[in-house]
């Protein structure tokens, strides 16, 4: 009977004393073994004893073996343990160099982002009606496990059409407006979808789910600007104190965990094809230029698509909802998407290594885009501020938007973090949950919550993350991203 | 209702997993189908008035992508027909590469019951099985299995 134990990770554990500070809250991991560069983590002396208290590092440096990996395998400053790339993880791989491209760098949930709405309606326009709104959004924007039937059943067709056209496809169907795509990352499209590249399967399971939200970590959040650092800033993204915001977090939903399922498996044939060598199996990848390679990232790209036409479709639907609780039109309210995000995802972005320009795949696992305003990619009306970097927190405390730089681009592939970034494991949250009334805790902290899952609420409370407010401000410090504001959540709908 | 089955959830930050053991390979294919489940609803709140027979394709003598390819395929069902699966029985397991095409397979009857969710207390929703961390593993005390899922 064979008895196989390949998937084993081979990789070594690593300490405080593998990590040499080579700049102000930027840690290097030498190279040793088959790292290919070295790793680099961004953080400060209160966050590193976190990070390095479970294996995230550990993964930095695994994706360092990864051929054709460029500079440094690097690290957010929420990077946690994941599986194959750590949370919060960022790789460029150079295809002139033989670079691979590797589905679990972008994870099942691909284009898992968030987006964020603007309004010119006061904290206390909606005062005492929060219960209401919240509850209208639970009852609108269908959530939870296998959530489905927001706008009907798609057919096959239209699954098509959603991978290949992306937001754009919402829009058409008068789902928002052209406004809203200039908003958007890529425009919320990826142009390399290839629906054809997607599988049976993959289409079936989106059939149901465009503009639904899902479970676990996702969440619609309303909130307010309750602090500007950037007054500036603040007013190119439209966001001024006290008015109420919209933070939508979600992604490609069932679609992309089988398009992340499928080619996971083409490439555990890739991988002994190309004679790649990996410290953990589920970084299974191929040459970006091979067969393999190039379905993926099409078929990755219509996931990608189809995430953007459901995030915007969802918050269509928030609008409304929002619009019929406050008896009153979206113009009136100030509605206006500021800007959407993508976290999971691997794209080929041109950029400086050294002295000569670089097509390269950048993949971002649980790490956000962070482009300066000159960037042919920032829309115009960014272009004094830089990109809308959307950092949500966890639901008790606070969210974040940042604004990209020159210096993102320069050490980080123009990324920065996502999130807090988990601390605590969902087994753990649950128990420490144990006895207590969690929705209770939160409204008297001024939030109120409609969970689908008990479970969930659990397993996401405000003490299983890290503090959100130390992550963002190592990317302040470090210049990756300027912070501009922070929003206080007032009622939050989990999956 | 089916009965709940053994298991350690193992500490990770961001995921969930399970680990263990089982007498031997057909009864810890089975269990890690019973854990996984279990962590998505607890069995014994679900039925098992539904059932499908399933067979399971993967690469010869390769044992941890066939577990990755069984689990992935009851995770599909589960999502495509909108049950909860609560009972596995395999009723041929071959690792060996004498299966359809050269590989090994698996062919099972699972049974389960339709998602209900004013009765079901969903936990948590996998998306996939990962490799990350994967052990399928004869021991001297029988057969030991690791899963991390990603959630």
């Amino acid at each position: 009977m064979p008895s196989g134990s390949r998937g084993e990770s081979k990789s070594r554990s690593t300490s405080r004393g593998d990590l040499t500070e080579v700049a102000d809250c930027v840690w290097e991991i030498a190279r040793s073994g088959g790292m290919r560069v070295p790793g680099r983590v961004y953080a400060d002396e209160k966050l590193l004893p976190q990070i390095l208290s479970d294996k995230g590092i550990e993964q930095v440096v695994n994706v360092a073996h990864l051929p054709g990996v460029v500079r440094y395998s690097l690290a957010m400053p929420d990077i946690h343990w994941g599986y194959g790339f750590p949370i919060g993880g960022v790789a460029a791989t150079d295809p002139s160099e033989g670079g691979v491209v590797s589905p679990g760098g972008v994870g099942y949930d691909i284009n898992c982002g968030v987006r964020l709405v603007a309004s010119t309606m006061r904290r206390e326009n909606i005062e005492g009606r929060i219960p209401e709104l919240v509850n209208a959004l639970f009852r609108d924007v269908p959530c939870g496990l296998g959530s489905s039937g927001a706008i009907g059943r798609l057919s096959q067709r239209d699954v098509r059409d959603v991978m290949a056209d992306g937001a754009r496809w919402a829009v058409m169907r008068g789902y928002g407006t052209e406004t809203d795509l200039d908003h958007t990352e890529e425009d919320g499209c990826l142009s390399s979808a290839d629906p054809s590249t997607v599988g049976k399967r993959a289409i079936e399971r989106g059939r149901s789910q465009v503009g639904t939200l899902g479970s676990g970590n996702h969440f619609m959040e309303l909130g307010f600007v309750d602090e500007v650092y950037d007054e500036a800033r603040a007013a190119a993204f439209g966001l001024e104190r006290g008015h109420v915001t919209l933070m939508i977090h979600s992604g490609s939903r069932g679609l992309g965990y089988q398009v992340c399922d499928d080619y996971l498996d083409v490439m555990q044939n890739a991988v002994p094809k190309y004679g790649i060598d990996l410290p953990d199996r589920q970084l299974a990848c191929a040459p970006i230029e091979s067969p393999e390679g190039k379905r993926y990232l099409s078929a990755m790209a219509c996931a990608a698509n189809y995430a953007w036409a459901n995030r915007q479709v969802m918050m269509v639907l928030a609008k409304r909802s929002i619009a019929g609780v406050m008896k009153a039109t979206e113009e009136e309210l100030g509605l206006r998407l500021v800007y959407d995000v993508c976290h999971n995802i691997a794209k080929m972005e041109r950029h400086r290594v050294g002295d000569r320009e670089k097509l390269l795949c950048i993949h971002r696992k649980g790490a956000t885009r962070a482009f300066p305003g000159d960037h042919d990619d920032v829309p115009d009306c960014y272009r004094s501020a830089g990109q809308p970097v959307l950092i949500p927190g966890d639901m008790g405390t606070h969210s974040f938007v940042s604004a990209g730089t020159h210096t993102a681009l320069d050490e980080t592939f123009g990324s920065c973090c996502h999130g807090a970034g988990r601390v605590m494991s969902r087994t753990k949250a649950r128990k420490a949950a144990r006895g207590r009334n969690l929705a209770d805790e939160l409204r008297r902290m001024g939030v109120y919550v409609t969970a689908k899952g008990k479970a969930t609420l659990a397993e996401e409370m405000p003490s299983a993350y890290k503090n959100v407010s130390d992550v963002v401000d190592v990317m302040d410090r470090t210049g990756i991203a300027r912070k501009v504001v922070r929003l206080k959540p007032l009622g939050v709908v989990k999956g | 209702m089916a009965e709940r089955p053994h298991y350690t959830e193992i500490d990770h930050t961001a995921d969930v997993g399970v680990e263990l053991r089982a007498r031997d390979l057909v009864s810890a294919f089975e269990r890690t189908a019973a854990c996984m489940f279990d962590l998505i609803c607890p069995l014994d709140g679900v039925g098992s008035g539904w059932s499908r027979r399933l067979t399971v394709e993967g690469r010869p003598g390769d044992l941890e992508h066939l577990m990755i390819r069984w689990l992935s395929e009851l995770l599909y069902t589960s999502t495509s027909e909108e049950v909860l699966l609560s009972r596995f029985k395999i009723e041929e397991l071959n690792v060996e590469g004498r299966g359809v095409g050269g590989g090994s397979h698996i062919v099972a009857l699972v049974h389960g019951e339709r998602i209900d969710a004013g009765r079901h207390a969903v936990r948590v929703e996998i998306k996939a099985p990962t490799y990350h961390s994967l052990r399928v593993e004869e021991t001297p005390e029988g057969w030991l299995v690791r899963v991390i899922f990603d959630t």
